[in-house]
């Protein structure tokens, strides 16, 4: 699984990866939204303001999903001491920051027309605010500490404690009372969102997925690059 | 109908600036990645071709990373 990711040989496919991802990208995009904005229908009680959900959900799927990326590779590397795993941790975290934000943008969008309120210290919006420090706490131990092997080891640290914040944010509509609505779509398969509405909720999902891979891709290739320009006249 | 999708029954601005946000944030990210990649792409590509010849034909044997590079960029230009 390792060898996928050695840069030596991933170099070549990530440039074939990108051109595909660039090639199919605008097509998904055009119908995802098409769905989302036209042909889904209102919601019964929040009207159109639930075509919010489209971009809100997807960005903070995403946002949750890097970050326990993140922690489980900084697991991997304390155990198993590969360093492509802090190149791709490295290139995940701006993705996850910017999802996150996003997460919290729209739902304070959504919250005004649907709660009255654009902000309120409720549990998941302030564990959501949580996972958004230790995202810009994980990218500035990087940016901040010179010495490559201190700041993978500080931020493989943070990305490790971050990852409690995780069940807690997953939980924390269901142990407390909260303004925010419990999950509509469950894996064990009692999701209550009706198909008209999931239909464009997993296409903007993987519209956003496949520009998360494409972010991914170039940020890989720029560390590569990076490492790689460092070490010239070494070689 | 036009009318409808735009105002969206008095969510028009609320749903319009969720999705404008995301997507200019998600732009501006592209953009950055973007011209970061280019620049170091440039900066290596420089540096490969500032070498000598014998110094350049030890790190292209040695490094697979940087021959592939290499073929790759020249061909983009």
């Amino acid at each position: 699984m390792f060898n996928l990711i050695n840069p030596s040989r991933i170099f070549y496919w990530i440039e074939k990866l990108i051109n595909f991802i660039n090639s199919i990208f605008f097509v998904i995009l055009i119908i995802a939204l098409t769905f989302a904005l036209i042909l889904s229908p209102p919601d019964y009680l929040q009207g159109d303001s639930v075509r919010i959900m489209y971009v809100h959900v997807p960005s903070a799927w995403i946002g949750l999903a890097s970050f326990t990326g993140i922690a489980l590779f900084s697991i991997l590397n304390f155990i198993f001491k590969i360093k492509n795993l802090n190149l791709v941790s490295k290139s995940i975290a701006p993705i996850g920051l910017l999802f996150t934000c996003l997460a919290i943008i729209t739902g304070s969008l959504w919250g005004q027309p649907t709660w009255g309120t654009w902000w309120v210290w409720d549990a998941r919006i302030t564990s959501m605010v949580v996972l958004l420090i230790f995202y810009i706490l994980f990218i500035l131990s990087h940016k901040l500490i010179e010495q490559e092997s201190k700041a993978n080891k500080v931020s493989n640290l943070i990305a490790i404690i971050g990852l409690i914040n995780i069940p807690i944010i997953r939980f924390s509509v269901d142990w407390w009372n909260t303004l925010h609505q419990p999950s509509s779509i469950k894996l064990d398969g009692t999701s209550s969102i009706h198909p008209s509405m999931l239909l464009p909720l997993m296409l903007m999902l993987l519209v956003l997925l496949l520009y998360c891979a494409l972010i991914l891709l170039m940020k890989y290739k720029t560390e590569i690059i990076r490492i790689k320009k460092k070490n010239i006249k070494r070689i | 109908m036009i009318q409808n999708i735009i105002s969206m029954n008095g969510y028009g601005f609320f749903v319009w600036l969720s999705f404008a946000i995301t997507f200019l944030a998600c732009g501006a990210l592209y953009y950055k990645t973007y011209k970061t990649l280019k620049k170091y792409e440039k900066d290596f590509a420089k540096e490969l071709n500032q070498l000598s010849e014998e110094e350049k034909k030890q790190v292209l044997e040695k490094s697979k990373v940087a021959s592939e590079f290499l073929a790759s960029y020249n061909k983009s230009i």
